[in-house]
Order: C-alpha cells, then sequence, then structure tokens
C-alpha cells in the first residue's frame, strides 16, 4: 500500500507542477482574508490599546500562526473531484482496484500542499518581518505537538469536503453548498476573530464543533495558551470527529457509488 | 433469435461471463422549453424512465472474442459500464469471472478492464510511462512481470517512442496505443473495449486490431467489443450480440446471420457497349457508392446461377462479379428486425 502512496504522490506531484499559475491563484485566495483580518485587528488593537484584553501582538501572532495551519489544514477536494463525478470522468478511478478518494485525491491534496508551502513560506516571512511579532510564548514541544493536531485537523476537513463533494453524485449544486460549510468553517474556526472574542453562547456551541479543530485548536496550542486538559479533550474530541467524518463519507460515497450514472464515460 | 451456437461457446462451465435479465432504467429529468417550465420544474422536477438495457441475456466462454454490436444509444456502452462494475443494474444478474460486477471487489477490479475508445484515463500531463509505473503499484504486479509483459506491449504496439512524451502532446493513434497498454499491463482476463479503433485511420485501426488479436491468441483473455466498424469485428468476432433499444436482438456467428437475415447474393455487371440498359428485370437495383462502373442487383441465393446464367446470355457483359451483401447492410436489416 505504501508503494502505491509513493507512486500516487510522484504522479500528482508531477501534475501539480503542471499547475503552478492555477495554485499561485489559489493561494492568493486563501491569503486575502485572514491578511485583512490580521491588519484590522492590529489596527483596531493599536488605536485602543487592547481587545478585550487581546494587545496587537496577541493577534499578530495570532494570524501569523493561523496563516500556517490553515495551509496545512485546508482541503481542495471539491475542486478535484465534483468535477470528475458530473463529468464522469471519475469512471476511469473506480476500475481501479483502489479507493479513489483515500488514494489519489489524498494524495493529490498533499502533493498540492506541499507545493503551495515553496511559495507561501517566504511571503510568510516577510509578514513576519513586516509585523515583527513576539513569538517568545512560542515552544518547540507545542509546535511537535501541533503537528499531530493539524494532521486531524487537516484529516477531518478532508472527509468532511469529500463527503460533501460526493454529493455530487445527486446534485450539481455541490459548490454552493461547500460554499455554506466555508462560511460556518470561517465563522466557527477562529478564523475571523479569535473565537474567544466570540459571544459566549457562540464559543459554548464552537467548542464542540469541529471547524474549531482545524485552526483554532492548533495555532491555540502552538501560541502555548491551552492547559494540558484544554489539549487532551481536543485531542479526544479530534479523534471523536475523525471518526464520525471517516462514517459519513463513507456512507455518502458507497451510496453515491451505487448511483454514479457514467455520463459519457 | 438466436443463432448456430455449437462450438462458438468454448467449454461447458467456462464461461467467462454470465448475464441474465439484465436491466438498466436511467431517470432522466425532463422539461418543455420556455420560462414557465423552467419556473415549475425548479418547484417539481419531472422524470421520464428510460430503459436502457432491458433483460438482456447470454453468456460469453473464457478466451472467445465477441462483438457487441447495435446502433448508438441501442444499450452497448450501458451494458459494458455494467459489466466493469461502473453501474448498478435495475435488475437482473450478472457474473463476471464469477463476481458479481458492482460489488467492485478488488480481485473483480484486478481481472478486468474497460477500455474506451472516446475516453482518455491516462493522467494528461505526464508521461504514459509514469502512469504505467502508477498502475504496476496499484495492481501489485512483480517488477519481473511488469517488464516483461511491458515489453510485449512494446514489441505488439511499439511504445518506446511515445511513451516518455506527456499524453497531451500524443496524436490519437499513439495515445490509444498507450490506452490499450495501460489498461492491459496486469494482464486482465476479459477486456471490455468500447470503440478501441474510433478515429484512427486505417493503419492504425488494422494495427490495433491484430494486437487484439494476437493479445486473445498469447493469452487466452476474453474479450467482448463494440465497434461501428464492421472491419474490426469481421477479422477479430467469431461470434456477435446484437443489441437494439435496450434489447438483445441476436447472438451467434457472423455468417449465419447473414445466411438468416440476407438470404441473398449480389450481381455486378458492367455492360461492354450498351449502357443503358435495365437490370431491373433480373432482380432488384441496388444502389452502391463502388466507383467500378458497375451496376448491382440483389437477387435470392439460390437463384444466383440461374440469373447469372440469363444475364450473361441476353446482354453483352463486359464484367460479372457475385458478391455477398456488405456486412454493413445486414447488420442494419438485424437492427430493424
Amino acid at each position: 500500500m505504501l508503494h502505491i502512496y509513493r507512486r500516487l504522490w510522484a504522479v500528482n506531484w508531477a501534475e501539480q507542477w503542471q499547475y503552478r499559475a492555477n495554485l499561485l491563484m489559489y493561494l492568493l485566495y486563501w491569503l486575502v482574508s485572514p491578511i485583512i483580518y490580521l491588519v484590522v485587528w492590529t489596527t483596531v488593537a493599536n488605536s485602543q490599546g487592547d481587545v478585550k484584553g487581546l494587545t496587537a501582538n496577541d493577534f499578530v501572532t495570532y494570524y501569523l500562526v493561523l496563516l500556517v495551519v490553515d495551509q496545512l489544514t485546508s482541503d481542495i477536494t471539491l475542486h478535484v473531484l465534483a468535477s470528475k463525478i458530473q463529468d464522469g470522468t471519475l469512471s476511469g478511478e473506480l476500475l481501479k482496484p483502489i479507493h479513489p478518494i483515500l488514494t489519489n485525491t489524498l494524495m493529490n491534496n498533499l502533493a498540492f500542499k506541499a507545493l503551495i508551502f515553496i511559495v507561501f513560506l517566504p511571503v510568510w516571512l516577510v509578514l513576519v518581518l513586516l509585523f515583527q511579532p513576539d513569538f517568545s510564548a512560542v515552544t518547540w514541544q507545542n509546535i511537535l505537538l501541533a503537528l499531530p493536531t493539524c494532521a486531524i485537523g487537516f484529516g477531518i476537513n478532508f472527509l468532511l469536503g469529500a463527503t460533501i463533494t460526493s454529493l455530487a453524485f445527486w446534485t450539481t449544486r455541490v459548490y454552493s453548498l461547500h460554499e455554506f460549510y466555508y462560511a460556518l468553517a470561517v465563522l466557527f474556526s477562529g478564523q475571523f476573530v479569535p473565537l474567544v472574542l466570540m459571544p459566549p453562547v457562540v464559543q459554548q456551541i464552537a467548542q464542540f464543533l469541529p471547524f474549531q479543530l482545524m485552526i483554532y485548536f492548533p495555532v491555540q496550542l502552538v501560541l502555548g495558551l491551552l492547559p494540558p486538559d484544554a489539549i487532551l479533550r481536543n485531542f479526544a474530541l479530534g479523534l471523536m470527529w475523525l471518526t464520525i467524518a471517516y462514517g459519513l463519507f463513507n456512507l455518502v460515497w458507497r451510496r453515491g457509488v451505487r448511483r454514479f450514472s457514467a455520463v459519457g464515460a | 433469435m438466436r443463432g448456430n451456437e455449437t462450438g462458438i461457446r468454448g467449454q461447458a462451465g467456462a464461461e467467462a461471463i454470465l448475464v441474465e435479465a439484465l436491466s438498466k432504467t436511467y431517470q432522466v429529468p425532463e422539461r418543455e422549453g420556455g420560462f414557465g417550465a423552467a419556473v415549475r420544474s425548479f418547484f417539481r422536477r419531472r422524470y421520464k424512465n428510460v430503459e436502457a438495457v432491458q433483460h438482456v441475456s447470454f453468456s460469453v466462454g473464457r478466451g472467445e472474442v465477441v462483438g457487441f454490436l447495435g446502433p448508438n444509444g441501442a444499450g452497448k456502452t450501458t451494458t459494458l459500464k455494467m459489466l466493469s462494475g461502473l453501474l448498478h443494474p435495475t435488475g437482473g444478474t450478472a457474473r463476471v469471472l464469477g463476481h458479481s460486477p458492482w460489488e467492485r471487489s478488488t480481485d473483480f477490479l484486478s481481472a478486468i478492464t474497460l477500455v474506451m475508445g472516446q475516453r482518455n484515463r491516462l493522467s494528461w500531463d505526464i508521461p504514459a510511462a509514469d502512469s504505467f509505473l502508477l498502475n504496476q503499484a496499484i495492481y501489485r504486479i512483480s517488477d519481473a512481470d511488469f517488464k516483461a509483459t511491458l515489453n510485449e506491449l512494446d514489441e505488439l504496439l511499439e511504445l518506446s517512442p511515445i511513451m516518455r512524451k506527456p499524453v497531451r502532446n500524443l496524436s490519437l493513434g499513439e495515445r490509444m496505443k498507450c490506452e490499450l497498454a495501460a489498461g492491459l499491463l496486469h494482464r486482465p482476463q476479459v477486456l471490455f473495449l468500447d470503440e478501441p479503433t474510433i478515429g484512427l485511420d486505417i493503419t492504425a485501426q488494422a494495427r490495433i486490431r491484430s494486437f487484439l488479436q494476437e493479445y486473445n491468441r498469447r493469452t487466452g483473455a476474453t474479450i467482448v467489443l463494440t465497434s461501428h466498424y464492421m472491419a474490426d469485428v469481421t477479422s477479430l468476432c467469431q461470434r456477435i450480440i446484437i443489441i437494439h433499444h435496450g434489447q438483445l436482438k441476436y447472438d451467434g456467428g457472423l455468417t449465419d446471420l447473414s445466411r438468416r437475415i440476407a438470404p441473398f447474393k449480389l450481381i455486378g455487371v458492367a455492360l461492354g457497349e450498351v449502357r443503358e440498359c435495365d437490370l431491373s428485370c433480373y432482380g432488384d437495383l441496388v444502389k452502391t457508392e463502388n466507383l467500378d462502373g458497375k451496376q448491382y442487383i440483389q437477387v435470392p441465393a439460390a437463384q444466383v446461377t440461374e440469373i447469372t446464367a440469363r444475364i450473361l446470355q441476353d446482354l453483352p457483359v463486359h464484367d460479372l462479379t457475385i458478391e455477398d451483401p456488405p456486412i454493413e447492410d445486414i447488420i442494419e436489416r438485424a437492427f430493424n428486425e
């Protein structure tokens, strides 16, 4: 199986290189909103001294870490898979004795990430020079601990994205459904505003949703803002959501493939 | 309508494919043109049932090469898609190498292939050789087997000069060779080929045909193919299955079909001096696209000798030929029966 993943990696890596320009567009699209939030919140914090106890440096460190975590946990399944289901080109992959999503689409996602980091890192370093964050609270232990949480966050996002994309077996409107999912993610993941600034009710709800596991939890972890019991709780929650997302994806995928009409091909 | 089946079914119990009452009904959304209809269909969609395949039954023995014929929309591709596990049927059963195709087990998928002439399965952006390596991993082909099979395919299809170029830079014929190779690297026992020669020039068509012949001879693989080119059918298939409007119309040998459907011959006559001559009193005049200057009449097979003799006696014949009707005509008659 490892051999298959290695080959899939090689093929997807080579393919992604062919679409470098496309990749750049995605990156710009992804960077724009977090950078805007970063600028807006630091400006507000600077003018008022702080926002509910959060200083300008808190916002700068928060969003700079968020930018990295967001790249790690983001998912492009919709853009790769939906059209394949709709125009029938999925047939070619369905004929092969491997699960097309948990192998090929997964590796495609990872190859995309690897390539995007090559462009993203210099941009990030420029932002660091511009905003001069104070990262003294960040420890290596926390960064190491955050890596598996990012993997779990990505896993959840990938499987939920794949679930929504699999609805393309029924409807051609998966893109708007995914927009809705993305809007929820922006709100509840802590991208729009650090969750701690949200009304208490929203925070209560958000802590049980999967979205904060994709951004807020890893970011807070890196910044050293979480006590051990919160880390453990979120790890457990992450594994639970990963299982739920996997179950959901499997259910929708199996039923979808039964409905697949392989139009054209 | 059933043809003579002895001798073409292979050994009893050695069926590679067994199909019983296989049916597929598509639900297709339907609406009238115009704004009002568009609004209405937003709230309430109407569906029409399209019966693409209806109660089709047949079996194919191991090592057999069967031509699957029918006009566009007859249900050929739908049947192939069901047999290769891409589509779930609405009714009936099928076993391919003992597997129910739509359960899509790894063993099943590793033992079959579906190659479609009109669809590209190879990754567009990378050389075919890279896709071959990927297939080696996916199908768990050992290095030794991979090398041996690739060498064999290279020998038959002359892949070496083309497999290192990105697929997007290949010609249609070159791409088809690579598609076939990619579909055969794992040495499938059953090949479903949907129009494998479509769009190719005569030379490339002939090459693919002789390759398939040779592949069948060497590996004993079962081949089911659809094609609109009769040369594919006549040179490859001992047996044909005709479906039309989703129903099985004929299953049997090709020669048997012409005997049943078209028990007549074509007499071509070129006249020496008198060009204006009415041949219609000898048989039905047939329009032909041949540019050989002959007029053709169609006569019952049993009366060929008698009518030929009369023509030779009555008319200043320069040249005369007796031919079987073209296979296209026979098939077309079978479709419409």
